[in-house]
């Protein structure tokens, strides 16, 4: 565990979680680019019931 | 606090969801070897439905439920800092599930019970199935009282402060649970069991199915909602750090409790008996519950990352390797999310109205719910029971090494068994068939794929081995060691202060629960009473 100051402890505390945001759009994205993989390249090309 | 009284009554409901839950693992890997017909000498329909229907009954209602009591009234007493309110009715109503589980089991494991932990009409089974069903869930609604008396009581001995998260959380999953349960309730009483006794001749399987579908969506909910607890309470002090936002918190457990009851119509895509325009309607609300959930996922991931840096982690992504990994609770929050996110994306297909037709009723959709309950789920009850064991028995944990190796092989077991059951979804394997060998080219290029599934079924077996094991070694083993350490809850970044009341009643979300539930459920099930026939219109009328 790495010795930190009350100055850097506090400056962690309060920043933004940059890197969650950087995941959350990461997962996000991942999440359309799979539905619209699924919807344009599994979904309509098997065509309509017969 | 002496909470002996309240241990002995946490670890008696454990007992009985963790015996359930190892009995139904030896079920599943059965389940899976007999669909395969690798084994010839497996080979029974007969007794493939009576363990498919054992099982989820095992892991779905009894895992679960007990489960949830257990971890619920310890939760209560830790977080308020009072006993148990009425004990004596707590332990009734453990008695009365355990019965009902009993009575239960009896026609399960004799093959007259054989429907699927759904037990969708016109499939009828010995009526003593059904009034077991009914008394574990009469049982568990004790157990909702209960909560919610403390609750109240809480509140008014503690007036314009902020009820405990997971307290908060604990009583809105007890308000979920009682509407959940609602639906069988109403579908068991006025339909299946006057039918199953003879009393009623027929039974229309489009209102059953209608009022099953009330129950069968929020369920889900109020099994995950335990791991969310976990999630918020417990991940960040076991990672060194702060919960990010206790409000953000409260705000995902309203919108999961209140968005997940009216929308579950997506499991009715295909049935003739609804409307499109009620379907379309469940169908936006099940897209709004994903809302809840990324809340969840960012609120924790965001803790973590402070943890992770307060850890001395650097950079955009540096902070995941600094986490704790060998905290068992950090660990199994990483692996759940992760199932999370994969489950979770299936589940965006299964609510699609138009995808569904694609993988509606094939194997995809075990796949989706094995990875979401029996992944991200029940690795959280895993780790929640690591945390909670040497609490309650005062014994240490036998093995913290053990139990890393637990969550790791259970996590990899669940990804090896869900990966090709989605793949065989998609190829057009149907499910709740106990085999599939036809012989012909189609079902042939399913082999490898079932094969896969045997392998990843054996190495949860043994995942689930070890954590009984575990248990039973932390409980009964001969160490001198006594464990005098107390359940410890995340603390906000930001302390709380005084809370709006809608972030810290349930009073107000139980009324818009109520007129959700009228708006989506009204009609449809209203229709059965006075439409003569079928309507094409978009509503029914």
């Amino acid at each position: 565990m790495t010795e930190l100051s009350e100055e850097e402890r506090k400056k962690i505390l309060e920043s933004a979680p940059v890197g969650t945001w950087a995941l959350m759009i990461m997962v996000g994205a991942s999440m359309v680019v799979g539905w619209l993989f699924l919807y344009y390249g599994v979904f309509l090309p098997r065509g309509m019931l017969n | 606090m002496t909470d002996i009284a309240e241990r002995r009554l946490a670890l008696s409901h454990m007992y009985v969801a963790f015996i359930a839950f190892i009995l139904a693992c030896f079920m599943g890997e059965y389940q899976v070897l007999e669909r395969s017909g690798f084994i010839s000498a497996l080979d029974s329909p007969t007794v493939y439905f009576a363990s498919v229907s054992t099982h989820g009954v095992l892991m779905a209602y009894v895992l679960t439920t007990f489960f949830i009591m257990g971890f619920g009234y310890y939760t209560a007493t830790t977080s308020l800092k009072v006993p148990v309110w009425n004990k004596p009715l707590a332990w009734g109503g453990f008695g009365l599930a355990l019965l009902g589980t009993v009575l239960a089991a009896i026609p399960l494991l004799l093959g007259l019970a054989s429907v699927m932990y759904t037990f969708y009409p016109p499939a009828q089974a010995h009526y003593l199935f059904y009034l077991g069903a009914t008394l574990l869930i009469v049982g568990s609604w004790v157990w909702c009282g209960i909560m919610i008396v403390m609750f109240l009581q809480w509140k008014k001995d503690n007036p314009g402060e902020a009820v405990p998260l997971a307290m908060f959380a604990t009583t809105m999953n007890a308000l979920l649970w009682l509407w959940t349960s609602a639906g069988v309730a109403l579908e068991s009483l006025f339909l299946i069991v006057p039918w199953s006794l003879g009393w009623t001749d027929t039974i229309d399987p489009g209102l059953a199915r209608t009022l099953f579908a009330w129950t069968l969506h929020p369920i889900v909910y109020f099994w995950l909602i335990p791991a969310y607890i976990a999630f918020y309470v417990f991940v960040p002090k076991q990672a060194g750090a702060f919960l990010f936002s206790d409000e953000a918190a409260r705000a995902a457990f309203i919108v999961l409790v209140v968005f997940s009851l009216p929308i579950g119509f997506h499991h009715l895509y295909m049935d003739p008996q609804q409307a499109a325009g009620w379907k379309m309607l469940h169908g936006i609300g099940t897209f709004v519950v994903a809302l809840p959930t990324f809340l969840t996922g960012f609120t924790v991931i965001a803790s973590l990352e402070i943890a992770g840096r307060l850890r001395g982690g650097k950079g955009l992504f540096g902070w995941i390797g600094s986490l704790p990994w060998t905290n068992t609770m950090v660990l199994a929050v990483i692996l759940s999310l992760l199932m999370l996110i994969f489950g979770g994306f299936g589940g965006l297909i299964n609510a699609s109205y138009a995808m569904n037709a694609m993988i509606h009723n094939t194997a995809w959709v075990p796949g989706h719910f094995h990875l979401i309950f029996a992944g991200t789920t029940v690795i959280m009850y895993f780790a929640i029971a690591y945390y909670l064991w040497p609490i309650l028995t005062q014994k240490p944990l036998y093995s913290n090494n053990l139990a890393l190796v637990q969550l790791w092989t259970w996590f990899l077991g669940m990804s090896i068994m869900t990966t090709p059951w989605h793949v065989l979804g998609l190829l057009g394997q149907p499910r709740r068939i106990s085999s599939v060998v036809y012989n012909n080219l189609l079902t042939l290029s399913w082999e490898p794929y079932e094969l896969l599934m045997i392998f990843g079924g054996l190495v949860l077996l043994g995942s689930a081995c070890l954590f009984i094991y575990q248990l039973f070694k932390t409980q009964f083993s001969n160490t001198s060691a006594v464990f005098t350490g107390e359940v410890e809850y995340a603390e906000p970044i930001h302390a709380v202060g005084t809370l709006p009341e809608y972030l810290n009643d349930i009073k107000i979300w139980n009324k818009v629960i109520g007129v959700l539930m009228l708006i989506s459920f009204g009609i449809p099930i209203l229709q059965f009473f006075f439409l003569d026939t079928y309507d094409s219109s978009a509503w029914g009328f």
